[in-house]
């Protein structure tokens, strides 16, 4: 089956094919020079135009999809042709996408999740792009209802009950600036932005005075300046991507819908979900605020597609996982000798620069130094405390929860039958101390989850207790 | 001292792992001999730095030839029970790893060239975790080949749909 033709113009238009040349071009331009005038930009532009039409055109022509029985078959490629052939039981989910551009032409995109192999969930994206939206649903309808053998794709046609498990307010849309990534946004746009203005032939640049750096106002209004723009920046980038994020249950599957400008359709088997992560950053626990994903299996670590809270307040976040995995209970503390382990890590440092600072003061007077080390030293009690009051663990009757981290906390809770190993690590410090840290393996997100410092002797009966009494092999 | 964690796997790797070990180690120190060979040829060095690396690299020499491969040996540990593969391994700072045989997923048998020469293979053993991964460096051939085939076998049966 093919794509809808109006995907060439779409891929005109954002040069998917031509996509390799644009930097060529722009670089044989600002060698040769544009004094040519006008018209040799507007040649070159043409001409440009005309191989990404050329290269959309081909590009749709060859490729070809099959949904089957069994398995997806896509097949594409102009002169090496690559047939790729996925078993339906490997779709872990399936996401649609529809893009501004898309959505002018009535068109979406298509992207099944796939475990390539059984080993390490290596990943597997198929892209089809370009189908109406129609046309899209069914082979989304087609690829997820396999799980029900014999019962034809028909049965599922009349939409189940859906339950709404979250909704993003509009309002938590402020507390972007809090989230890391977000404020990656703005940073990368105004870099992205001076990149530009660097490429611009010099008479085309804007003339701007230097600005007199030495005032002191100046430097203050520009760090305001830059100050209100990652916020802002922040915001609108979050607000982009998680635009009326929608959570709702419907039958078997979790379906996820968000997006401004592209809209996407996220759609997960809860069957595959195997746990749940709620992670606060450090001025996220400030104002209460938290984020939520769940790990499930065979999407690795793609954080985006197991989001059931890009950002709210802590309750909302729990309360979504709570609908999901068992609350296994009240987090236990680790003991003592934790707390001392997470201080003397967090102050070594600075008590390494204060020494080398004290010596280097009684040699070359570079007082500023062992100021430093100590200033370091003293911050880092407060991050050890932190540290260890992050710390904690606990098993339930059906689920189990680990939680450390300070800059951004992250509590994990985890069905028992997620478990695939264990391991305890001790080192020669930890052994001297009595504790050990216990790693949960698990065939999903991050791959392993650890307790940090636990009591040695409470290591292997928290794991018999969290995943089953294969774990007492490890018993002492 | 405080009691460990968890206890020590029954089995031993196999004792010719100890000549592959003292054979690697030989190589090792024959390379940092070169390259500290190398350095002093070429580079003027004050003489307090010339004297001090020659000793240097004839304590790694003797630790890693004389000292590491029989340490190895007394702390590499492995056991297959009747549910699960066990690994005990390092010394200083030391890993437990246990993976249900419900849970394997595939088990690799790798002979690298120098294991070739002493009759030895190492196991892999396969989750759907990158970190429930369990090795079991050095066995005796036939008894990898045997473990593999078991674990295999066994893995089959119990075939569980954990992931």
């Amino acid at each position: 089956m093919r794509t809808s033709w109006r995907i060439v113009l779409v891929h005109t238009v954002t040069f998917k094919q031509a996509r390799q040349w644009v930097p060529a071009v722009l670089a044989i331009g600002a060698f040769r020079g544009l004094s040519d005038g006008p018209w040799a930009v507007v040649v070159i532009a043409a001409a440009v135009t005309a191989v990404s039409l050329v290269g959309a055109v081909l590009g749709w022509w060859r490729f070809s999809y099959a949904p089957g029985d069994t398995a997806v078959v896509v097949t594409r490629g102009l002169l090496s042709r690559s047939v790729r052939t996925v078993p339906l039981d490997r779709v872990r989910g399936v996401e649609v996408e529809a893009p501004v551009l898309h959505r002018l032409l009535g068109l979406v995109r298509v992207r099944i999740d796939a475990a390539a192999g059984a080993v390490q969930g290596d990943e597997e994206e198929l892209v089809v792009d370009g189908l109406p939206p129609a046309e899209a649903d069914r082979l989304r309808t087609h690829l997820l209802a396999r799980r029900a053998a014999g019962v034809p794709a028909e049965a599922f046609a009349a939409d189940p009950p859906e339950e709404e498990f979250a909704r993003l307010d509009d309002r938590w849309l402020l507390y972007a600036p809090l989230v890391g990534s977000y404020l990656a946004v703005p940073l990368a746009a105004v870099g992205a932005l001076f990149r530009l203005v660097d490429e611009l032939p010099r008479s085309w640049r804007p003339d701007l005075d230097r600005p007199d750096l030495s005032a002191t106002a100046v430097v203050g209004v520009a760090l305001l300046a830059v100050a209100v723009l990652l916020v802002v920046g922040s915001i609108v980038g979050s607000a982009l991507v998680n635009w009326r994020f929608r959570l709702v249950r419907r039958g078997g599957s979790l379906v996820a819908v968000r997006g401004l400008l592209t809209r996407r359709h996220t759609e997960l088997e809860i069957d595959r979900i195997r746990g749940c992560t709620v992670s606060e950053g450090l001025g996220m626990r400030l104002v209460r605020a938290a984020r939520a994903t769940a790990l499930v299996t065979g999407l690795g670590d793609a954080a985006r597609r197991g989001q059931l809270l890009p950002l709210g307040p802590r309750a909302e976040a729990w309360a979504v996982t709570g609908r999901l995995v068992e609350d296994p209970g009240p987090l236990r503390p680790h003991p003592p000798a934790a707390r001392r382990r997470r201080l003397v890590r967090a102050v070594a440092p600075g008590a390494v620069v204060a020494v080398a600072g004290a010596v280097l003061t009684a040699a070359a007077g570079l007082w500023w130094v062992l100021a430093l080390g100590v200033a370091l030293a003293v911050l880092g009690v407060p991050l050890g405390l932190g540290r260890y009051a992050a710390l904690g663990h606990v098993a339930g009757e059906r689920t189990f929860a680990v939680r450390s981290g300070w800059l951004v906390r992250e509590q994990a809770v985890l069905q028992r039958r997620a478990v695939v190993g264990w391991q305890v690590h001790q080192s020669f410090f930890q052994r001297r101390q009595g504790l050990a840290t216990v790693v949960a393996a698990v065939g999903a997100g991050a791959g392993g989850y650890r307790a940090l410092d636990v009591a040695a002797q409470d290591a292997v009966p928290f794991a018999v207790a969290a995943s089953g009494r294969w774990a007492g092999t490890l018993a002492p | 001292m405080h009691p460990d964690p968890a206890r020590t796997p029954a089995w031993s790797p196999s004792r010719n792992a100890i000549g592959l070990w003292t054979v690697e180690g030989v190589l090792g120190t024959l390379v940092l001999v070169a390259a500290v060979v190398a350095v002093e040829v070429l580079a003027p060095l004050p003489t307090w730095l010339a004297v001090l690396l020659p000793v240097l690299v004839v304590a790694e020499a003797v630790v890693a030839v004389g000292v590491r491969p029989r340490l190895r040996f007394r702390v590499h540990r492995w056991e297959v029970t009747d549910d699960a593969v066990y690994t005990l391994t390092g010394w200083l700072s030391r890993t437990w790893t246990l993976v249900p045989v419900s849970r394997i997923q595939t088990v690799d048998v790798t002979r690298g060239v120098v294991q070739q020469l002493f009759g030895l293979a190492s196991v892999a053993v396969l989750t759907a975790s990158s970190q429930g991964t369990v090795r079991i460096p050095h066995l005796d051939a036939a008894v990898a080949a045997r473990v593999a085939d078991d674990l295999a076998r066994r893995a089959e049966l119990v075939r569980d749909e954990a992931t």
